[in-house]
């Protein structure tokens, strides 16, 4: 269970913010009437866009893995990479290339070590289907997952500071940070800064 | 007297009945200094509004119309009239650019020939046309009089300006001209300079009325007009509005009647149907245009080049306040969508907030002239953000 709830805690009132992979922009609307932001979108899929633009937000049609260069550096309060972050061709140089436009960037991602999963894998022997991830393994977009304690390797090697953290699992209930959330987290959420 | 309206006025979203007004300046002595250093005046445009000027006069939508386009963008000048203005599926009550709500204004640039000020004008030093003593006009020119409208019409910022392909280069020069006089801009199909390509298919059509023995370097107003030129260089422009698509689904290879014409005498120019179709473009094109603002305009188009001045793209962005919202379309090739997202970037690299999407469509450059539904919500959509911003 994704929770957004937990990323509308983590952002000011009134700040600027770039969604990645925004989508229809419901998350941008979302955002909007909950934290009074300011907020724009980027996003590959031209229907998705057509209907944001449509419903009057500031969404581009474009290339998160090429496009996020245009941007001036620090030109958001926050960059939000909501359940995009395994998508992405390179997601280490996208982590990178957001961290130079935001001070504080928020990355939420399935986890690939949930409890579920494991389980799927061990006992199945194929490759897991979950609410969250629901693909066949041909038509998967999520080309790169990867665990919570692989993501906290990463921020390590790369000298990214975990701000805050939170945790989903079973059904909404929130995950202690104390527990095992690598094992019991099905999706997590980051809060970080460079 | 009812079944000669035209069924469209009778629907809600028809502008109605349109007159088409006239806004005169730049007098001698103080006439309109151009951007090569000539002078034109005195300097009249022809323009038209739809909807209502609000009191405090913050609704107004500024529409730039193309190359062969005029100041009836919507509506209908008289009941006899069988078609509406030119982009009369945008314009009008409950339309995207809505005249319940907004005031839109469309003025014929100058060098063009539907009321404004261009070479077929009456000169008035000599009274007779200009022709080709009419002064070298740039795009940059062409924004000069619209400004002056706004003047005139009291109006001191704008809600949105808009305009496709030529339009749109009027549009990206006005927010170059008056970064901070709109709050919204739509660029739609256009570029920040020609290619080379789109100047070769321009330089054509130059070439073909030229060419005619009946231009007479540009003074045949009184005599026969250079029709023949002017009409292979709208067949030229026409094939680069159309798609290879649009082009395949509406002829084909269909020929004439069906048949090819295998007789003796050979016909080079009707056999197939897209060939019927391009001749009575050309054909209906001589009869509402002039060959010399056809030279003018094209001309000045190529000669655009928003850059020109600055360092590079971005730097000549650099002072826009408007909201933008660019739009190319994946089957234009005369202006591909590279060139919309040079845009974009230099948009995105001065933080300017920026809407993009490279439409879906097989109609290629002409697209944002073609009644499309999801294109109307995505203008709708853009001007009800323009609004939430203020």
């Amino acid at each position: 269970m994704k929770k957004l709830g937990i990323i509308k805690n983590w952002v000011k009132e009134g700040s600027k913010i770039l969604f990645l992979g925004c989508g229809n922009g419901e998350i941008i609307k979302s955002f909007k009437s909950s934290n009074k932001i300011k907020g724009f979108g980027i996003d590959i899929d031209e229907n998705k866009v057509y209907e944001a633009i449509s419903n009057g937000l500031s969404v581009i049609q474009g290339d998160i893995n090429s496009d996020l260069t245009d941007y001036p550096k620090k030109s958001f309060d926050y960059v939000i990479a909501h359940d995009i972050i395994q998508v992405m061709t390179k997601p280490d140089v996208t982590i990178r290339q957001i961290l130079e436009l935001s001070d504080k960037i928020i990355i939420s991602f399935p986890n690939f070590a949930y409890i579920k999963i494991r389980l799927g894998i061990l006992f199945s022997g194929r490759m897991p289907k979950t609410k969250i991830l629901p693909y066949e393994w041909y038509r998967s977009p999520n080309i790169h997952l990867f665990t919570i304690k692989d993501f906290k390797d990463f921020c390590k090697k790369e000298d990214i500071q975990i701000v805050d953290q939170n945790f989903t699992g079973f059904n909404k209930k929130y995950v202690s940070k104390l527990f095992f959330p690598n094992l019991f987290s099905e999706f997590a959420y980051f809060l970080l800064k460079k | 007297m009812e079944e000669t309206i035209p069924k469209k006025l009778n629907d809600e979203g028809s502008a109605g009945i349109v007159e088409t007004l006239y806004f005169t300046f730049a007098e001698p002595p103080e006439e309109l200094v151009l951007s090569n250093g000539s002078k034109l005046g005195p300097v009249t445009i022809a323009y038209e509004t739809y909807g209502a000027l609000n009191h405090d006069k913050s609704n107004a939508i500024l529409v730039f119309h193309a190359l062969s386009g005029d100041a009836h963008a919507a509506g209908y000048n008289s009941p006899e009239d069988k078609k509406p203005g030119w982009w009369d599926i945008m314009i009008g009550p409950g339309k995207p650019f809505d005249t319940d709500k907004y005031f839109v204004i469309c003025s014929n640039i100058i060098g063009g020939c539907k009321g404004s000020t261009g070479p077929s004008s009456i000169n008035p030093a000599t009274g007779k046309p200009y022709g080709l003593s009419f002064p070298i006009i740039s795009i940059k020119d062409m924004i000069i009089p619209q400004k002056k409208l706004l003047d005139y019409l009291g109006i001191k910022t704008l809600f949105c300006i808009t305009g496709g392909s030529v339009g749109g280069m009027l549009v990206l020069q006005w927010l170059v001209s008056y970064p901070d006089l709109s709050e919204g801009a739509m660029i739609i199909a256009t570029s920040p300079n020609h290619t080379a390509q789109a100047i070769a298919f321009n330089s054509v059509g130059r070439y073909a009325i030229i060419k005619d023995p009946n231009w007479n370097n540009g003074d045949y107003y009184e005599g026969e007009k250079p029709d023949k030129g002017l009409s292979i260089a709208r067949m030229i422009g026409h094939i680069t509005y159309l798609s290879e698509e649009s082009m395949r689904r509406k002829f084909g290879r269909k020929v004439i009647d069906g048949k090819l014409s295998l007789t003796d005498i050979a016909d080079f120019t009707k056999e197939f149907e897209v060939e019927n179709y391009l001749q009575y473009q050309g054909e209906s094109f001589i009869k509402r245009f002039d060959a010399n603002s056809y030279l003018y305009i094209t001309k000045a188009i190529d000669d655009f080049d928003i850059t020109e001045g600055f360092e590079n793209l971005c730097d000549a962005l650099k002072e826009i306040k408007a909201k933008c919202f660019v739009m190319s379309f994946t089957s234009d090739w005369l202006y591909p969508k590279e060139q919309s997202m040079k845009i974009v970037k230099a948009l995105k690299i001065n933080g300017i907030e920026t809407t993009y999407t490279n439409f879906e469509s097989p109609y290629g450059h002409d697209a944002f002239l073609i009644d499309d539904a999801r294109l109307k919500r995505l203008f709708a959509g853009f001007l009800k953000s323009i609004k939430e911003r203020i």
